[in-house]
């Protein structure tokens, strides 16, 4: 075993990833109330309040504070996913509340988690997963329903391909028409992970470099012994932490972007 | 084994996700003006070519 401030780190590393896996609060036997699910519920009913209250102070003179902030999103959403990717009006009018649900419930999870004590309920596979399906689900009914099973499926396959070769190409669109699922869900979960993992273990490195100075009772004026390095870790984690929160609205946005375009792709005709 | 599969698989993520930033910054440099509209392009190329990486990802985790 190696001494030094070091000594501890894969024993405090994998505490943190226990930590990270959640923990059960009550157990039904075929699943379980986690952390995770507390959390879920907490920024279902945050969001919730918080578009409900700008949702009333919306009025034609602008307002200040977090009703502008949301005003300023909810407007750019529109205009970069809805008009950029949806097109024509009556598919933003038809798809945006969706997106927008999407929007702010992935972001308001993602920036809960960035709080030191709180869990962010898409750093857990299972919830991007359902979000994932959710949209899955949603975008393969609008594409039936606008042209039918039978042509829904069959133009998986663009046209214009010999026979023979469009049945591979038909098979390779349905299993790139699965691997949607795997994607969004993983590509979220991977990114809040291992942004918890990171921020954690820099975390970690700032005190295991700290406490033996603190402890240490014959510490004199000029012998500041690993404090330097414990700083340096420290302006680490919170340039992570920066970079963590620009991570938060990036994923939110491409989640809700993938989305609009998965949904575009079902909808336009061949 | 795995790891190093995985490390293998995101070279070429890597790669597209540069030559997106690499287009993106390119095409914002000349016409500062669509600004957002190549911003989403490159959300959208990058991301479809994170999409590998993400499948290396799944596959070194199952098989691990």
């Amino acid at each position: 075993m190696e001494s030094g401030p070091l000594a501890g780190l894969s024993h405090h590393i994998e505490e943190l990833l226990a930590d990270l896996g959640g923990m059960d609060i009550i157990d039904f036997g075929w699943g379980s109330i986690t952390t995770y699910s507390v959390w879920l519920l907490i920024v279902l009913v945050l969001v919730f309040a918080l578009i409900w209250v700008v949702k009333s102070r919306v009025s034609l003179i602008p307002k200040k504070g977090p009703t502008a902030a949301i005003e300023a999103t909810v407007d750019y959403i529109r205009k970069e996913v809805g008009f950029g990717v949806l097109g024509h009006k009556e598919a933003v009018d038809k798809h945006m509340p969706f997106l927008f649900t999407v929007f702010f419930f992935v972001l308001g999870a993602n920036l809960v988690g960035l709080i030191p004590g709180a869990k962010a309920a898409t750093g857990t596979f299972s919830v991007t997963l359902t979000l994932a399906l959710v949209c899955f689900v949603y975008f393969n009914y609008y594409g039936i329903k606008h042209s039918g099973l039978w042509i829904y499926i069959k133009n998986l396959c663009p046209q214009g391909i010999y026979p023979g070769l469009n049945i591979m190409v038909w098979l390779i669109e349905l299993l790139s028409l699965f691997l949607r699922i795997v994607t969004l869900s993983v590509r979220l979960f991977a990114n809040m992970y291992a942004g918890h993992i990171v921020i954690g273990a820099f975390a970690i490195l700032t005190t295991l470099f700290i406490f033996p100075e603190i402890n240490a009772s014959s510490l004199g004026p000029l012998s500041l012994g690993t404090a330097p390095a414990s700083i340096a870790w420290m302006l680490l984690l919170v340039a992570m932490y920066g970079m963590e929160l620009l991570v938060v609205f990036i994923q939110a946005y491409v989640f809700t972007l993938l989305t609009a375009v998965y949904i575009q792709m079902a909808t336009s005709e061949h | 084994m795995t790891v190093i599969g995985y490390g293998l698989a995101v070279i070429g993520a890597g790669i597209g996700v540069g030559l997106s930033a690499f287009g993106g910054a390119t095409a914002t440099a000349r016409q500062p003006e669509m600004q957002p509209k190549i911003f989403t392009t490159f959300i959208l190329g990058a991301a479809f070519s994170e999409a590998l990486a993400l499948i290396g990802l799944v596959l070194a985790l199952i098989s691990a």
